[in-house]
């Protein structure tokens, strides 16, 4: 239980720092090409808990994901993790491309950020929840 | 891996989730989207629809037939409730950084929960090995 905490509280502030980082810094410009599709500053100011809750809430799920299945493996099974949850974002993001008017730019450099991000929490994920034991039944 | 359970597990998870999809996200939520819509395109385009479904629809067997090897519906249900989670978190993300409505954030939330549950339990319902095997704790 403790790794586990310790787990998803590692997650939570890098999820929260990259994510300040990359779309602040390089996906800003490319955003800023369709401003129309995004809230005004101050209003996605307003609603910033919105943020902390949702990534709070990812990386929890990633780290129950990861101790259900992944984490006899260790670090190789979160990035693994990380990865596959990863393309299923990606699928995710064809689906918004087909019925929302966002360039493929933009999305495709989320997708970027978005493997980074997941491989990398797969990685602190796996790193502080090692492995108990395997055994079959 | 049993490749043909696999295919067929695909196969019938692909089609709940692309049908769920039409009728959840489609027509159940089509007056919700109407209400904005500046983020939406006028007429969805298709073969990326279709894309993003059997990307996911894949990769959500892949997670269940890897890391529920016992299968199960109950097990790989509960596999796609927590891949779902990571879905939930992003939405709040969306809400805070684009004009969406809260009606659309639950929709789209209340849409992954159950669309993610019931394919992992066809998933699992499926893909069952008939020989023992080795479960990770």
């Amino acid at each position: 239980m403790k790794r586990f905490i310790f787990a998803s509280i590692a997650a939570f502030i890098f999820i929260f720092f990259w994510g300040w980082f990359y779309n602040g810094m390089v996906v800003k410009d490319a955003s800023a090409e369709v401003q129309n599709l995004f809230r005004p500053r101050e209003e996605m100011m307003d609603l910033f808990y919105w943020i902390i809750i949702g990534q709070a809430g990812l990386a929890l799920s990633f780290v129950m994901i990861y101790v259900s299945g992944f984490a006899g493996d260790g670090i190789a099974g979160g990035v693994r993790l990380g990865i596959m949850l990863e393309i299923l974002a990606v699928s995710v993001r064809c689906w918004v491309y087909a019925t929302q008017p966002f360039p493929a730019k933009l999305l495709v450099l989320i997708s970027v950020g978005g493997f980074i991000e997941m491989i990398v929490t797969g990685l602190i994920v796996g790193a502080i929840h090692k492995p108990a034991a395997v055994r079959t039944s | 891996m049993d490749w043909k359970k696999f295919s067929i597990a695909f196969f019938a998870a692909f089609g709940f989730i692309f049908v769920f999809g039409f009728i959840w996200y489609g027509t159940l939520m089509q007056g919700a989207h109407q209400e904005v819509p500046m983020l939406f395109r006028p007429k969805p385009d298709f073969p990326w629809l279709i894309l993003g479904h059997i990307v996911m629809a894949f990769f959500l067997t892949l997670l269940c037939a890897k890391f529920v090897p016992a299968g199960g519906a109950g097990t790989c249900a509960l596999l796609g409730l927590f891949v779902a989670l990571v879905y939930v978190g992003a939405h709040l993300i969306t809400f805070a950084v684009e004009p969406i409505t809260s009606k659309i954030l639950w929709g789209w939330n209340v849409g992954a929960l159950v669309q993610f549950a019931v394919a992992g339990a066809i998933i699992g319902v499926i893909y069952k090995p008939a020989s023992p095997v080795t479960v990770r704790v």
